[in-house]
């Protein structure tokens, strides 16, 4: 799939570095390196998502974004920042970003989070489906039943809620930060595998005593649930 | 247009003055008023028997009984007297005062006081009583001040004198009030100045009297001690910082260096993939010191909510039990007794507490015990974590808490020596400490939070 992405982002290597994955991947981009022609680009409601970096000349990237919101443009933003802290972080979401990336970030993380808005956006009512099903297995929402290939599989609440949220974004590779971002609510990184061995846990019941398995590790990116190897 | 500000020295110099000023007067004024009735109520009493003698004389015998009257009495007595007999039309028909403007007898009724010309050619004050005659003339008849005035107006120029003198005394006065007072601000405004360009060390000067101005120095003081620990922290921290990055800094570029070296693709690309862990490692490391530094300067309690402590632990063991129990521990959450709310930011305690855990996963013993707590002590909240591992002695806790500072038992271990302190900082944001006490063995570590601070922020920005 094709996505029509807009760059914003005044330092030229860091839109330059993104930009050539982007197209690699694939998609169409444009690079604005100002805020106010950036505002000006967006505005246009043309693209399927906008990169911001937060500070630039011009107009800064949350008072873009601002502005934006306030226009009534709801494409998907993916706000860039050196600014990492918690607070900054919250601050960004709060004027209206989908999504909050800190410099330095690897390409991995950018791509797995611009597919995840890609996805929300496209496929939103997909959200609210009450019954999902990847490959042989199958999840109700309403009962928080688990079942694979006929057979029930125990879940603690919480590995309940990782499945449904890989499962809900079945194909996509999903980040530990992104883990612990929606699946925990924590906008920290704790620095340790602490999701890796949720995960592995998850794996355990999931994919034992299955030929193939569903959850698959991606390496220097993430984990992905799918059907497909 | 607004005016410029006037000066609070100079206002207050005003102010002194004229509240001297105006007591002054009063006080004068009162002896003026005094001293005047007395000089004049015995003459007040002349005229006015004199005025009823000569209007009796008048009623019984008209205007030239009344006039002989008057040639007698100043042919009797001519030092004093000062009487005039006029017609309608002003003109004088008898006695010695020359007839005033003609308007006088309009405005003039009872006892007076009224400049006069005699046909003597004398002038001088004098207590007058005008009294209107049925045929439309008038009769002035008084007594020129002698004596007593001249005793009234001695008393008056001394009055003038001394009124003269309060003003000056009151001009001098504030001014030494206002030399004071700017000595003192002066004195708290070098120290200041000094303190910037000069000496950290260097404090505002207090006299010990506890008057504003030792308290305005201590407000002061203390906020130069603040600056003064924030800016030698920061010295250390830009040393220790510069310092401490150089090892993996050096590890990222040994790793680069056998990167480079190698020919194989697969072992390169491993050997770029241990790259990247550095530089992540590294980024953490910034990372970290940012928020410390953020969170130690800036206290921004815009996050800030009302959380319960327990479900805090329960939310971070849930996190963090599947971890533990691979690493051959167990995880614990104990309440020990009720636990009040705490006002705090969320993400931030949880990131504290979560620290506080990994310290506890690198040092505790297989199999032993790791035990989320939170209690009331007091009037703070202790929210915090057990462990079984080596403990902290008491003399290392101060290094165990300061950026960068890493035990020597830890110095082979993975780590830069930071999660202690930001922890710290985050203690700090919420008005608290960090607590490292002795768990015979191991350690216990909490964020000790005083339980008003909703309270006393909410009063702070009240008062």
């Amino acid at each position: 799939m094709t996505w029509k992405i807009l760059i914003v982002e005044d330092d030229a290597d860091t839109a330059k570095y993104i930009a050539q994955g982007l197209v690699q991947e694939g998609h169409v981009v444009d690079l604005v390196d100002d805020g106010r022609d950036g505002l000006f680009q967006a505005s246009s409601g043309l693209f399927d998502l906008i990169i911001l970096d937060r500070m630039m000349p011009g107009m800064d990237g949350l008072s873009l974004l601002r502005a934006l919101r306030a226009s009534g443009v709801a494409t998907p933003v993916l706000v860039l920042s050196a600014l990492g802290t918690v607070d900054e972080r919250i601050c960004g979401l709060e004027a209206g970003a989908d999504d909050y990336l800190v410099k330095p970030f690897s390409f991995a993380e950018l791509i797995a989070r611009a597919a995840a808005l890609m996805r929300r956006q496209r496929n939103g009512a997909e959200l609210t489906d009450t019954r999902i099903v990847v490959g042989d297995l199958e999840i109700d929402c309403l009962k928080r039943l688990v079942r694979r290939n006929s057979r029930t599989i125990e879940l603690q609440p919480r590995e309940y809620k990782l499945l449904e949220f890989l499962a809900r974004n079945e194909g996509r590779v999903i980040t530990r930060t992104m883990l612990i971002e929606r699946v925990w609510h924590y906008h920290f990184d704790p620095g340790t595998n602490v999701v890796d061995v949720h995960i592995s846990r998850l794996r355990r019941k999931l994919d034992a005593g299955f030929d193939r398995p569903l959850l698959h590790t991606i390496r220097g990116a993430g984990y992905r649930l799918s059907a497909e190897a | 247009m607004r005016l410029p500000p006037i000066p609070t020295t100079f206002r207050i110099a005003a102010l002194t003055m004229l509240l001297v000023l105006c007591s002054n007067i009063a006080l004068l004024g009162f002896i003026h008023a005094s001293t005047y009735n007395d000089r004049l109520s015995p003459l007040r009493r002349q005229v006015i028997a004199d005025a009823s003698a000569l209007s009796d004389i008048y009623a019984s015998g008209g205007e030239p009984k009344l006039a002989g009257a008057i040639g007698d009495m100043l042919a009797a007595d001519s030092s004093e007297l000062t009487i005039g007999l006029y017609d309608r039309d002003g003109r004088q028909r008898a006695g010695n005062l020359l007839p005033p403007p003609k308007r006088q007898f309009d405005r003039s009724s009872g006892f007076q006081t009224a400049s006069v010309s005699l046909r003597n050619g004398r002038r001088g004050e004098a207590g007058l009583m005008t009294i209107a005659l049925k045929d439309g003339g008038w009769l002035m008849s008084g007594r020129l001040f002698g004596e007593p005035l001249a005793l009234q107006r001695t008393i008056e120029r001394a009055l003038m004198i001394s009124l003269c003198l309060s003003v000056l005394f009151g001009v001098v006065c504030a001014v030494i009030l206002a030399h004071f007072v700017r000595r003192r601000v002066r004195a708290i405004g070098r120290a200041v100045d000094d303190f910037g360009h000069r000496d950290l060390a260097l404090r505002a000067p207090t006299e010990g009297s506890g008057d504003v101005f030792d308290k305005l120095a201590d407000h002061i003081n203390a906020m130069l001690d603040r600056i003064a620990t924030l800016m030698t922290e920061l010295r250390v921290l830009t040393d220790s910082l510069a310092h401490d990055l150089r090892s993996p800094v050096g590890r990222l570029r040994v790793k680069v260096e056998q990167a480079l070296a190698l020919t194989d693709p697969d072992q390169r690309d491993a050997a770029l993939a241990g790259v990247l862990v550095e530089a992540d490692g590294l980024t953490h490391i910034l990372t970290t010191v940012l928020e410390i530094g953020r969170y130690e300067a800036l206290a921004s309690r815009d996050q800030f909510v009302w959380l319960d402590p327990g479900e805090l632990l329960d939310e971070l063991a849930d996190l963090y039990g599947p971890l533990v129990d691979e690493a051959g521990l167990v995880l614990e959450v104990a309440r020990n007794g009720p636990v009040l709310p705490v006002f705090g930011h969320r993400q931030l305690l949880a990131q504290a507490i979560s620290n506080l855990i990994e310290n506890a996963l690198k040092h505790a013993a297989s199999g032993a015990v790791i035990c989320l707590f939170a209690q009331s002590r007091g009037d703070s909240q202790c929210i915090g974590v057990a462990d079984r591992g080596p403990g902290i002695a008491q003399d290392q806790v101060e290094h165990a808490l300061s950026r960068f500072g890493r035990l020597d038992a830890a110095r082979t271990r993975p780590g830069a020596g930071l999660g202690l302190s930001l922890v710290q900082a985050i203690a700090h944001l919420h008005d608290g400490k960090v607590d490292l006490e002795d768990n015979g063995p191991g350690l216990i570590a909490a964020l000790r939070i005083p339980g008003a601070i909703g309270r006393r922020s909410s009063g702070a920005a009240a008062a």
